[in-house]
């Protein structure tokens, strides 16, 4: 018998996986307290779930500036990926602050919050892959987690119906996605996304290879529900429970597009010209539809799931030229995307607790019943549609002014259709501060829903009005990704 | 290109194989149709009543469960054979990945799956 | 580092606005009284600067943070300055925001919300006068917006065009207008970048690199300002939201919108579009000049046919707005001036004009021409007020306006000659329709319905007083206001000229 049978010899560094282990033992950890507390206690679950990952964001900032590979690249840790880590738990942390006396009227806490924290941890990976197999791990991980969410108001049959058609529309797109990924080993014989990038640059193009980069735009234009992609999202946002539309229109459109920058700019840029056209009229044909279709939407859900999939119209603007602008443009535009939407869908979610009702008309008077709510609500939609001194606007010029050399036509698009866009938003404004409501009495927003309302707001302000800091951060997060 | 030719030939192959088949039993074939022969499935019993009858959920979740165990033990039997060289992460990893299984047994348990209703 | 000048007046009302927040929206008076003392903070302070600025010296002065790093990246900071033009039009904001809030004095419903809203439009306005960075300018600019859009469907009136339709349109079109405005702004980033090495901002920075792009950038870009400024400046044929609008909006947005917001185009297509885009200017100039002048001829004739007090003056705004549109494309020392003077004039004039009509809708509950008469007997102070107006906008010698209007006929003959006689011919109809709508309003036979009128008094007032009198010491000292605007102008103008001889060599 070996004498260091029992010595700990370590294939890899298993510290890079540091964040990721903390995320999946906190899900467990929920999990397990989910059955052992009694049921009247279980309210104390969103606060263990919260308190969890500020601690794990704070480990995730102070690794800040590491760069750690794992298995020949299968696991990248680095400014980038840590960026989007950050941005995925402070979304996750305000749709659990904000919203946890709707999950109480939905009982069942301790799955839903597991459920939310595996989901994060799904984006977490997605973010940190460096291959297709843990990239698709991520991905199944978040998408399965969603679906269940989806349909967890079990006896809601637009919820259930919701929940299934996201079950099977994901299911299909996975199985392009993968299509896709499959023609890609087999033209490079490799699976790692940098290997690729190495390879393909020295080929010539193959017509497979196109039909490749096609189809894995495709299934990841699911994800981010680019228009023609989209049909799902607005039937699954109004059918699921508000929180998880929140987190669904955030999170996973975030971790997609972490992983798009990753597998096109380190994996495709050999064949930009290819690829660089087919985004920038994706993106153009998404903000377009998404913009207009929301105009005569009269459910708040609805009108937020077209306005959601304008708004990856504009993120998908960053990824056409590639650059670091673009990418700077997409994380920016990302990271303030989660406050703008995440307090629109916690006012929505609070109010469909006042009023049990998500339609547009029902809004009416809001603004004299609780002026914090109103208030709330416009500066976020307002945020989307890039008014300044609110974070959208810096963002947009961020996002635009990277693509303002060879596509001015889809500045054009993008910027006269954000101001369109603000037609549909006003008329949210229009009810809430016009009209008087029906029933005039005020409105008291409990503490946690008003501290997530005002640190989103302040945070889309100071965002707006000083994105100095924020740029900055971006900035290093974007560079580290060309230094692979 | 030599070698994709060879998987077209396969293809072609293995077109001609299945069609063939196929074809060659629908042109020697002797035809007496009886009612019989005529109906969709012509294996078991004719159905009793309507077909669109609900199983019980709890099947599904001993497969469920069935299947998560089933699983595990192809990881358990890869792990013991190399349990030697593997050495002690080997141990606290596969102890860690029971400990995740059972965390989810004890919650379907919990939550009544294992009880027959 | 001196006292920030105009850091203050810019945050002056935002101050107010904030305290106004916590005050019990049942405290009535309290509310007004401390918008009012905001805006008379700023108002005493833009005078202060105004009359502190030294001419001698000229450029910009007051300057503030041009060495604090806002945005770094995009080389933006917080650079607050003002030269000659943009001093007249920051004093201008402040006289016509402290009259707005005394004009609303009678608003009682939800005004806790009203003074919040008016507040921070009006320190936006002030905000885009005294930016001297491009981003910092866009910022305020489009911050106006939102404002200005939930005043008018809470506040506004549905008379012949619903509040709400009126509210839209306005909003509408001047996000579409930024959205172009907007495209041109980040290209010309984005091509000044390239030039100078840097990101850099600010007006002078952005400028020096912009002056030397090729004929055919500035072309474009300069198209895509004209679009932007030109829908703001309700230049024909994008001025049809101008008197809707107005027919929509509360008094006081009526007020702060034709009677300063609307010149943000103007001075941006001064000091942004003509000053950095040089050729692109000059080869608009003709086409400019051409839509200034039927901007004229045609909104005077629309007013003409106008039975709504608003909708008169509000297409004689933009008849007015012609002018300066005509004047600007002269592109001279002569011509400039007359648009900036004229943009001032016409703000203190139209100002009080809405502030009136505002009274007497309230009083009468009519802003239909032929349903009024004989109000001159019945509310004396109102009619002052009201005719003192008609009469500057007809320039008037003696009142504010006839210099400015002066000086741009003397400079748009010389240099187009037989198009500016049609601008000029443009003078005689706005005599005709103005005095026409305030005989028909304030002369005649005096009505028996409205003997029980009260005339106005007290805080109402103060609009008539504070931009009456500027209207009368503007146009019998023309020279406190045109060596102001000289002092601002001249050096631009050098500037041009210089580019433009430059890019004439290649």
């Amino acid at each position: 018998m070996p004498a260091d049978m029992f010595a700990l010899t370590l294939p890899f560094d298993p510290s890079a996986l540091t964040l990721e282990m903390l995320m999946a033992g906190l899900a467990m950890l929920v999990l397990i307290l989910g059955i052992i507390v009694p049921k009247g206690a279980r309210h104390g679950l969103g606060w263990v779930s919260l308190l969890g990952i500020l601690g794990i964001m704070a480990v995730a900032v102070s690794l800040w500036g590491e760069k750690r590979e794992l298995l020949n690249g299968m696991y990248l840790l680095d400014n980038y990926a840590l960026f989007w880590k950050i941005t995925f738990m402070t979304a996750a942390a305000l749709v659990i602050l904000g919203c946890m006396r709707f999950v109480d009227n939905m009982g069942n806490q301790a799955e839903y919050y597991s459920l939310t924290l595996f989901a994060t941890l799904g984006m977490m990976v997605m973010a940190s892959a460096g291959d297709f197999i843990t990239f698709y791990l991520g991905l199944e991980l978040m998408t399965l987690s969603f679906v269940i969410l989806v349909c967890f108001r079990k006896t809601d049959a637009k919820s259930v119906e919701a929940g299934i058609k996201y079950l099977l529309l994901a299911g299909m797109s996975s199985a392009v996605l993968l299509y896709g990924l499959t023609l890609i080993y087999g033209l490079t014989g490799s699976i790692t996304i940098l290997e690729i990038g190495r390879i393909i640059a020295m080929q010539p193009l193959s017509p497979a290879l196109v039909l490749a980069v096609v189809l894995v735009i495709a299934g990841l234009g699911f994800k981010v529900s680019a228009v023609p992609f989209h049909m799902w999202s607005p039937d699954v946002y109004e059918g699921a429970p508000t929180p998880v539309t929140a987190y669904l229109a955030v999170g996973s459109k975030a971790a997609s597009f972490a992983i798009i920058l990753r597998l096109f700019v380190s994996g495709l840029p050999g064949i930009w010209e290819n690829w660089a056209m087919v985004m920038a009229i994706l993106a153009a044909v998404t903000i377009i539809v998404g913009n207009l279709v929301a105009i005569p939407q009269t459910n708040i859900k609805r009108m937020l799931a077209y306005s959601s999939i304008a708004q990856a119209g504009y993120i998908l603007v960053g990824l056409v030229t590639a650059t670091e602008a673009g990418i700077k443009g997409v994380m920016f535009y990302c990271f303030l995307y989660v406050f703008a939407t995440m307090a629109a869908f916690v006012v929505a979610t609070y109010y469909y607790n006042v009023s049990g009702s998500d339609e547009l008309r029902d809004y009416a008077g809001l603004a004299q019943r609780s002026p914090l709510l109103a208030a709330v609500m416009l500066v976020a939609l307002l945020s989307m549609a890039g008014i300044p001194p609110l974070a959208g606007f810096a963002g947009k010029f961020y996002l635009f002014s990277s693509i303002v050399g060879d596509f001015l036509w889809l500045v054009f698009v993008g910027l006269i259709m954000s101001m369109v866009s603000v037609y549909y938003y006003l008329r949210v404004a229009l009810v809430m501060y016009r009209d008087d409501p029906v029933d005039a009495t005020p409105i008291s927003v409990s503490s946690p829903v008003a501290v997530t309302l005002v640190f989103a707001t302040i945070a889309t302000l100071v965002i707006g009005i000083c994105p100095g800091p924020l740029s900055e951060v971006v900035n290093g997060a974007a560079h580290t990704f060309f230094l692979h | 290109m030599s070698d994709w030719a060879g998987v077209f030939i396969f293809f072609v192959v293995a077109l001609i194989f299945g069609a063939g088949g196929i074809a060659t039993s629908f042109l020697i074939q002797p035809r007496r149709d009886t009612p019989l022969k005529l109906e969709p499935y012509e294996c078991g019993m004719p159905t009793q009543g309507s077909t669109w009858i609900q199983f019980k959920t709890g099947y599904f979740l001993y497969a469920l469960l069935f299947v998560i165990f089933d699983v595990e033990t192809i990881y358990l039997y890869a792990w013991a054979v190399k349990f030697q060289s593997l050495g002690l992460f080997a141990f606290i990893e596969m102890i860690i990945f029971v400990f995740i299984l059972i965390v989810g047994l004890w919650y379907a348990w919990k939550e009544g799956a294992l009880e027959w209703q | 580092m001196d006292f920030p000048v105009l850091l203050t007046i810019l945050l002056a009302p935002l101050v107010a606005s904030l305290v106004i927040m916590f005050i019990p929206k049942e405290e009535n008076i309290l509310i007004k009284s401390i918008a009012a003392a905001g805006m008379f903070v700023s108002l005493a302070l833009s005078l202060y600067a105004y009359f502190a600025y030294n001419q001698d010296i000229g450029g910009l002065q007051f300057v503030f943070g041009h060495e604090m790093p806002w945005i770094k990246d995009l080389g933006v900071t917080f650079f607050l300055a003002v030269d000659g033009i943009s001093l007249p039009m920051l004093l201008l904001t402040n006289l016509i925001g402290f009259s707005a809030i005394f004009a609303s004095w009678n608003i009682n419903n939800r005004p806790k919300e009203f003074f919040i809203l008016l507040l921070m439009l009006i320190a936006g306005v002030m905000g885009t006068f005294i930016a001297h960075d491009l981003f910092i300018f866009l910022l305020f600019y489009e911050v106006v917006v939102i404002p200005i859009y939930i005043l008018v469907i809470i506040w506004g009136s549905s008379k012949r065009v619903t509040k709400e339709y009126a509210g839209m349109k306005l909003t509408m079109y001047l996000l579409i207008g930024s959205g172009f405005l907007l495209v041109g702004v980040i290209a010309l980033f984005i091509k000044t970048t390239a030039i100078a090495g840097h990101p850099d901002m600010s007006f002078t920075g952005m400028a020096m690199a912009a002056q030397q792009l090729g004929r055919f950038d500035q072309i474009w870009l300069f198209a895509l300002m004209l679009f932007g400024f030109g829908s703001l400046i309700s230049m024909w044929p994008f001025h049809s939201w101008s008197p809707d609008g107005y027919a929509g909006a509360p008094t006081a947005v009526s007020m702060i919108h034709a009677g300063v917001l609307k010149k943000i185009g103007g001075y941006g297509l001064i000091k942004i579009a003509v000053y950095m885009l040089p050729l692109g200017a000059s080869f608009f100039a003709p086409y400019m000049a051409v839509l200034g002048v039927i901007g004229v001829a045609y909104a005077a004739m629309g007013a003409m046919a106008q039975k709504d007090l608003k909708y008169v003056v509000g297409y004689s705004s933009v008849s007015h707005m012609g002018y300066v549109i005509l004047a600007v494309a002269c592109m001279n020392v002569i011509g400039i001036n007359g648009a900036v003077a004229n943009m001032f004039a016409h703000g203190v004039m139209a100002a009080l004009f809405f502030s009136m009509i505002g009274f007497i809708y309230e009083k009468t509950h009519t802003r239909w021409i032929p349903d009024m008469g004989g109000l001159a007997r019945q509310t004396p102070r109102l009619a002052v007020g009201f005719m003192l107006a008609a009469l500057a906008s007809l320039g008037l010698p003696g009142l504010v306006s006839f210099i400015p209007e002066f000086t741009i006929f003397v400079a748009s003959f010389e240099v187009y000659g037989g198009v500016a006689v049609i601008g000029i011919a443009g003078i005689i109809i706005t005599a005709l329709y103005v005095l026409r709508a305030g005989a028909n309003t304030l002369f005649g036979p005096p009505r028996p319905e409205y003997d029980h009128l009260e005339d106005i008094k007290g805080p109402e007032m103060v609009p008539l007083v504070v931009l009456g009198t500027v209207l009368v010491v503007g146009g019998c000292l023309p020279s406190l206001l045109f060596d102001m605007i000289n002092s601002g102008v001249v050096p631009l103008h050098a500037a041009i000229s210089d580019a433009l001889q430059l890019g004439g060599k290649f």
